[in-house]
């Protein structure tokens, strides 16, 4: 992306988070995704006449969560608002959402060159808790399953200074709800949407709307950008609006002397939030490692992208620190991840976990055998005491299967033009461990000292 | 007004039905109307919930009320759902999408609003009780009008859950009856805390409220309620009253409570605002009456809402979008704080404690306070409707009497004396008092 230096890009996001609850923020249907269209509604959520809201205090936590990972200052007194527009997806006529009094303000997140690739600061102007709307089924459906799951609005300020800036941000700001367990799902899954502020050279800014991918965000603010600087080069002024990003260009869906006036109004159903001081720091003390920490941590002895990638698999995260060994990063990445691509298997930790892979380890045999029990226990999962026999401590199996090569010496002579002949020394080494070890492990050793 | 269409008096007061269960409750045989902005799920018969709005025409709640279910379970039946002012917006009865109520007592007057089925359904022996709800007097003036009692409680004591709000913050349940006992009884079974009505009255403060024991009482007089306007029958009749209450040992005294002049326009902008935002949902596009479409969009919505909402209601929905307007300032806000200051004001004259307020305790002020529930007694209909068409303020100004009391959500009664409606009003929370002095009234009138 080239910029024009006589024109200075400047932009601020509006970013929606759906937040991972059981049920969705103002009533007990349950915020599953992806069931059939109206399976997951109440009364409440289809604004039947008579039914009143009860605030889920759930999505509350998950909102003080987000609010402490992003350095905001949790409000002592916070209230719910409503705001007025008609439209079908909105059966009550207004969304419910915080406009006096928000969740939180006065927060930032630091972008740093190490970790995002860009150093720079970005301030959070608030974050308020919303329900989110239903959507559109087919002309004359609306599917109002989505209608009131609970969301978070992180509002930032126009800090931007170019769209690199905005894409690391919202890449760690997904990686950030993700990991802490706020944000079920991504950009991609209609989870995370981006409302995003462009204006050049201060002239007025433009509301690009409901952006859904971080591609999304990038295309269309270099759109935006050029055609204002366009429009400002050919005499034209920029007038305040919204636009709509249709996958090529940006196209105007409505001007500021046509805006709806959301005629806002508090909602006396609905109790005032009060937090002090001393529960909003015990939020601050159950939080757990945030990924730039855990990043710190991992790139003392790992590449950042293998910390990276660590950090984006938490089963694997987890993994990697209970496994202790002084090796383990060989051991982790080059045998056991190593085994698994190499056998097209799906990283799974339940079949080696930590433990057992500490005892393959310890096994009194060599690399090349803990490798085969490695192999072996992902092509076929089972206890570790199956696959090598750890109760026959005596059994030598270098010396035991030397030792059947010495003595059999005419039908090693047979293995280059009879490969089968191998099955009858297995099948000796068998019969003198009595099956304490397992076949392929007695294979994998022929094979290795046969060089074959 | 489609009055004249009406061809008798119980067809504009109520739509019969019938639901109970035989299981020797508090109030089993006891029969009882429900206002129809209270919802009532598949009855048999087929009884809707429509409050009395071409927009609910055809709409059948699937789920009861609060209230139905409780009154259910104590063995009270069920046996009709009456007429009101369009979603509870009036104070004559005739603001109805079915046609006006009739006053069955009083023939050619109005019924009075906007419980005007519920008041007209006691007064004309329907019913021994019924259900009705009060937003700035809509149960005591029509239970003034139709010469029965209508008790509004507490707000927060009786659920909302199931009641069509009007304003939130002012929609009261309450009940009408002919017998102070009755309604005692019906009180007993519907004050309960409900975790589905989020403005509940949660259990801790409903023990915590203190109430008021004792036989000799101070009984103020507002004198911002002694209007001019106020007829002479009205005042005659309240002047008699207090001299009942002085022959029965109690002290009465006038006080003062300024923020009273303010209260109506701070009731109007409120409820209107509120009435603006609640009746948003009514669109056509999931429930109720609609117009034919090929896709849902604003249109339809815009083209539903034009056409089914009756004239006052549509009224009120613009003036309170005006005040919710960013354009109009801050009104909602303003009155916000008139009424927490008339709310003080009230409760400083109370001696009992107020439970939501720290306030310290009072001495040598009131138990109770009274005032006449109507400037009048029934006006007809020429003379109400010839008033409302001269400034639709006419009506709006009929309820300055009953509005303070909602809007600090005091429990207060209307109780019939003569003919004349005479309202008592306690302390937030005193229910029991209220209904105590009522009983001791009308048994020694």
């Amino acid at each position: 992306m080239k910029y024009n230096p006589k024109y200075i890009f400047k932009c601020g996001l509006e970013i929606h988070t759906q937040l991972k609850t059981k049920y969705k923020l103002f009533s007990l249907s349950q915020t599953s995704f992806g069931d059939s269209p109206n399976t997951n509604v109440s009364f409440f959520d289809l604004g039947l006449p008579g039914t009143q809201p009860k605030l889920n205090t759930e999505a509350l936590y998950l909102g003080l969560i987000a609010s402490k990972i992003l350095n905001c200052q949790i409000q002592p007194y916070s209230t719910f608002d409503r705001k007025h527009y008609f439209y079908p997806d909105q059966p009550l006529g207004y969304q419910i959402t915080q406009f006096y009094h928000p969740l939180s303000k006065n927060g930032y997140l630091k972008l740093n060159e190490k970790f995002d690739g860009v150093d720079k600061t970005i301030n959070i102007q608030q974050i308020q808790l919303e329900q989110d709307t239903g959507k559109k089924y087919n002309d004359k459906t609306i599917d109002y399953n989505r209608n009131g799951i609970p969301l978070i609005e992180v509002i930032t300020d126009p800090d931007f200074e170019n769209i690199d800036q905005v894409q690391s941000f919202v890449k760690k700001y997904q990686t950030l709800v993700t990991h802490m367990s706020v944000c079920a799902g991504t950009m991609e899954t209609g989870a995370i949407r981006v409302d995003a502020n462009i204006s050049v050279n201060d002239n007025s800014r433009v509301e690009i709307k409901n952006l859904g991918s971080s591609g999304e965000i990038v295309d269309a603010l270099k759109y935006e950008y050029n055609r204002q600087i366009e429009a400002l080069e050919n005499g034209r002024s920029i007038i305040q609006e919204t636009r709509n990003w249709n996958g090529k260009t940006t196209e105007s869906s409505r001007s500021k002397e046509d805006a709806v006036d959301y005629r806002y109004v508090p909602d006396s159903e609905l109790p005032v939030i009060r937090i002090d001081e001393s529960m909003s720091e015990d939020i601050g003390k159950e939080l757990p490692e945030l990924p730039d920490d855990i990043l710190t941590r991992l790139t003392k002895s790992l590449e950042l992208k293998y910390a990276k990638f660590l950090l984006n698999t938490p089963e694997l995260l987890q993994y990697y620190d209970e496994f202790n060994h002084s090796d383990k990063n060989k051991w982790i990445f080059q045998e056991l991840l190593g085994q698994f691509s190499k056998l097209d298997k799906q990283f799974d930790s339940n079949i080696i976990p930590p433990k057992t892979l500490q005892e393959i380890i310890n096994l009194n045999c060599p690399l090349s055998e803990k490798r085969n029990v490695v192999r072996e226990m992902i092509l076929n999962p089972r206890p570790l005491s199956e696959i090598y026999k750890q109760d026959s401590p005596n059994i030598n199996i270098d010396q035991l299967c030397n030792d059947i090569i010495n003595k059999n010496q005419h039908l090693v002579a047979k293995l280059q033009i009879q490969p089968s002949v191998l099955q009858s020394l297995i099948g000796q080494a068998m019969k003198q461990t009595r099956g304490k070890i397992h076949a392929n492990i007695i294979k994998g050793k022929f094979i290795e000292l046969l060089k074959l | 007004m489609k009055r004249h269409i009406v061809k008798n008096v119980q067809d504009s007061i109520l739509n019969k039905c019938s639901y109970r269960k035989n299981n020797g409750g508090l109030l089993s045989g006891l029969k009882y109307t429900c206002k129809d902005n209270i919802v009532t799920g598949n009855l048999s018969g087929g009884i809707l919930t429509t409050a009395s709005s071409n927009v609910l025409k055809n709409y059948q709640s699937p789920f009861n009320a609060e209230v139905v279910k409780l009154l259910y379970d104590s063995g009270a039946e069920l046996s009709g759902k009456v007429n009101l002012d369009e979603f509870g917006m009036g104070s004559s009865g005739l603001n109805s999408a079915p046609g006006p109520t009739l006053n069955p007592i009083y023939p050619g007057k109005i019924a009075g609003g906007s419980s005007s089925g519920s008041a007209a359904s006691v007064a004309a022996d329907l019913c021994d009780f019924s259900i009705g709800s009060d937003t700035g007097g809509s149960i005591r003036l029509p239970a003034s009008y139709c010469n029965v009692i209508g008790f509004k409680p507490t707000y927060g004591r009786i659920s909302r859950w199931g009641l069509i709000p009007y304003a939130q913050t002012l929609d009261t349940i309450g009940i009408l009856s002919k017998k102070i006992d009755t309604i005692k009884h019906v009180y007993s079974v519907l004050n309960m805390y409900d975790e589905k009505d989020p403005t509940s009255l949660p259990e801790e403060l409903r023990k915590e409220t203190p109430e008021t024991n004792k036989e000799r009482l101070i009984i103020g007089i507002p004198e911002e309620f002694i209007l001019e306007d106020i007829s002479i029958d009205v005042k005659n009749t309240f002047k008699q009253f207090i001299l009942k209450l002085i022959n029965l040992g109690h002290v009465v005294k006038t006080i003062s409570i300024t923020s009273i002049k303010k209260a109506l326009p701070t009731y109007y902008t409120l409820a209107t605002a509120e009435a603006a935002s609640n009746l948003s949902r009514y669109d056509g596009t999931r429930y109720g009456s609609t117009n034919d479409y090929d896709k849902l969009d604003q249109n339809i919505i815009f083209r539903n809402r034009s056409e089914f909402f009756g004239k006052e209601v549509k009224r009120r929905i613009i003036l309170g979008n005006y005040t919710l307007s960013s354009s109009s300032g801050d009104h909602y806000l303003k009155s916000t704080l008139l009424r927490k200051q008339l709310a003080k004001e009230f409760s400083k004259n109370f001696n009992n404690k107020h439970v939501l307020f720290q306030d310290e305790q009072f001495q040598d002020k009131c138990d109770l306070l009274i005032s006449p529930t109507a400037m009048s007694k029934a006006p007809d209909y020429e003379t109400f409707e010839k008033r409302e068409s001269e400034n639709i303020l006419n009506s709006y100004i009929n309820d300055v009497l009953t509005v303070p009391a909602s809007l600090v959500g005091l429990p207060t009664i209307s109780i019939p004396i003569n003919g004349i409606g005479i309202q008592i009003m306690g302390q937030f929370g005193d229910d029991k008092l209220v209904l105590h002095t009522a009983e001791d009234v009308i048994n020694n009138f």
